[in-house]
């Protein structure tokens, strides 16, 4: 049996094991990037904590074939002992990612993180198992099993970035930048505004027929003093408010605006924010391409780890397709939905 | 630079490679991004810095290149070979070129034809470099893993197994 095989075959009898232990398979229906995706569960210990960040994309259940089936499980709910996983040497950084990619088969595994992901591309199924649902890290909670999103988007033609989106119905901005560039400030201050929400930090992109956004996330994670001064009236509806001294502010925005939330939208433009609080109002400038690739690009290859020179390629293509410019952040951030709205409004039609 | 010296009667023609796949990069609106993963840098490369970026990219030497520089910019042959000398240390250095070795030096193709009209004021080249994002390398690294480890499962009793 070749090795892929044994690993395919392994991961199934351990979540087969765990559903067993637990008396429950709990199959949620969601459709992502227009797609249908089953996530099966072992226990709602795992499902409540994953599933928040993907309730604005719950589907009916249609009984549709689902183009990928998730199974999550974790060994603390379910008392199983963890999947097969590489061996590997003791003392690593704690983030360390042991990746492999051997058709259909794609991997990562973070023994830091007792964290493991494996995609069959060819069966259309994926296996997602972590040490502790009562332990998971809040990130993973606010944006979940994101390196099996990337490659299955990627099988799909579509490109997982690191950016924020907001928009409206007829037309959105990919706003991008390495982390504390201004991207969730601008994504979570259109909360309570007329624009629509599609992430603050990972959304997908397809450029064919024209260039599109897919909402992963409905999350939000801001910098706890950074909601404190910018945005205040969000300290009322943080998911974590009880634990700011070490994780960010995360709030989901599905719970709390749902009329904000959306599947997606075209995109229209990429902007690159930049503060500039000598000023109360926020401004869009000229950028140049070159410019937005910088800071698209880096950031979304080195948060993704197993992106490849396609996926760098993909974007210098986005980038030669979506206008870019500038988005000078002023010191009125509740200002900036305005200024987005405008600046949308005024584009030509697409 | 050891690898950057005249090598025989062959002049200074010592040709170099991106050093793939590690390293990645794109041409935007005429400026050179190039990202190492390895260290989590990422670089610019624009104007003179670009146009060498492009020359070593296609294989070509420093004859070639500054051959190449002398249609664009209003320079001397040795300010150009010392600016090409200069920059393809430091690329080097950073790792992001490597020499090309004998199977791999081809000769380049043909420069593109000259620019029309003027040539242009030169400007020594300049590598920006931009170590803003190396945490994220250095927190999460990133392990490939060959056939001796994943998708075999770790020996039974091994930790964690």
């Amino acid at each position: 049996m070749p090795a892929s095989s044994s690993l395919a075959s392994g991961l199934a009898a351990s979540f087969a094991a765990a559903c067993d232990a637990s008396g429950a398979l709990l199959a949620e229906p969601y459709r992502i990037a227009g797609e249908p995706v089953s996530l099966r569960f072992a226990t709602a210990a795992l499902r409540d904590r994953l599933t928040a960040a993907f309730s604005h994309l719950r589907a009916d259940p249609a009984g549709e074939e689902p183009a990928l089936t998730i199974n999550l499980w974790d060994s603390a709910s379910t008392g199983c002992a963890p999947p097969p996983h590489p061996a590997v040497p003791e003392g690593g950084a704690q983030g360390a990612l042991y990746h492999f990619s051997e058709p259909p088969l794609r991997g990562v595994y973070q023994p830091g993180f007792e964290s493991l992901s494996v995609l069959d591309g060819e069966a259309r199924t994926a296996w997602h198992w972590v040490g502790s649902a009562f332990e998971l890290a809040y990130w993973d909670q606010a944006c979940p099993i994101r390196q099996l999103l990337f490659w299955w988007l990627g099988s799909r033609g579509l490109l997982q970035v690191h950016g924020a989106s907001v928009g409206t119905a007829s037309g959105g901005v990919l706003v991008v930048g390495k982390g504390g560039s201004g991207k969730s400030t601008v994504a979570l201050s259109s909360l309570g505004s007329g624009l629509l929400y599609a992430g603050d930090d990972y959304v997908a992109v397809g450029l064919e027929p024209a260039p599109r956004i897919e909402s992963l996330y409905s999350s939000g994670k801001l910098e706890p003093d950074h909601v404190q001064t910018l945005l205040p009236h969000l300290l009322p509806l943080l998911d974590n408010a009880d634990r700011l001294a070490s994780e960010k502010a995360v709030l989901y925005v599905q719970e709390h605006f749902p009329e904000q939330t959306t599947a997606g939208f075209p995109l229209r433009a990429v902007l690159v924010p930049r503060v500039a609080a000598s000023r109360p109002e926020s401004r869009i400038v000229e950028a140049s391409r070159a410019a937005a690739f910088a800071a698209l690009a880096p950031s979304t290859i080195l948060q993704l780890h197993t992106a490849d020179a396609g996926a760098f390629q993909t974007m210098s293509r986005l980038i030669e397709r979506v206008p870019c410019y500038g988005l000078e952040l002023g010191s009125e951030v509740g200002a900036i939905p305005d200024t987005i709205a405008e600046f949308l409004a005024g584009l030509p039609p697409a | 630079m050891k690898n950057w010296q005249p090598q025989g009667d062959e002049g200074v023609n010592t040709r170099f490679r991106v050093n793939s796949p590690r390293v990645m990069h794109e041409r935007i609106e005429g400026e050179i991004i190039v990202i190492d993963l390895a260290t989590g840098s990422y670089y610019s490369l624009r104007e003179s810095a670009a146009a060498i970026w492009t020359e070593l990219e296609r294989g070509a030497g420093e004859d070639e290149i500054v051959a190449a520089l002398e249609r664009t910019y209003e320079a001397t042959p040795e300010e150009l070979g010392s600016s090409v000398r200069a920059l393809v240390e430091e690329l080097s250095a950073e790792g992001l070129i490597e020499p090309a070795g004998e199977n791999g030096a081809s000769a380049a193709d043909p420069a593109p034809p000259a620019e029309s009209g003027r040539r242009r004021a030169f400007g020594a080249p300049v590598l920006e470099k931009h170590t803003d994002m190396q945490d994220l390398i250095l927190l999460d690294p990133v392990h490939e893993v060959d056939a001796r480890g994943w998708p075999h499962p770790a020996p039974a009793g091994a930790d964690g197994a």
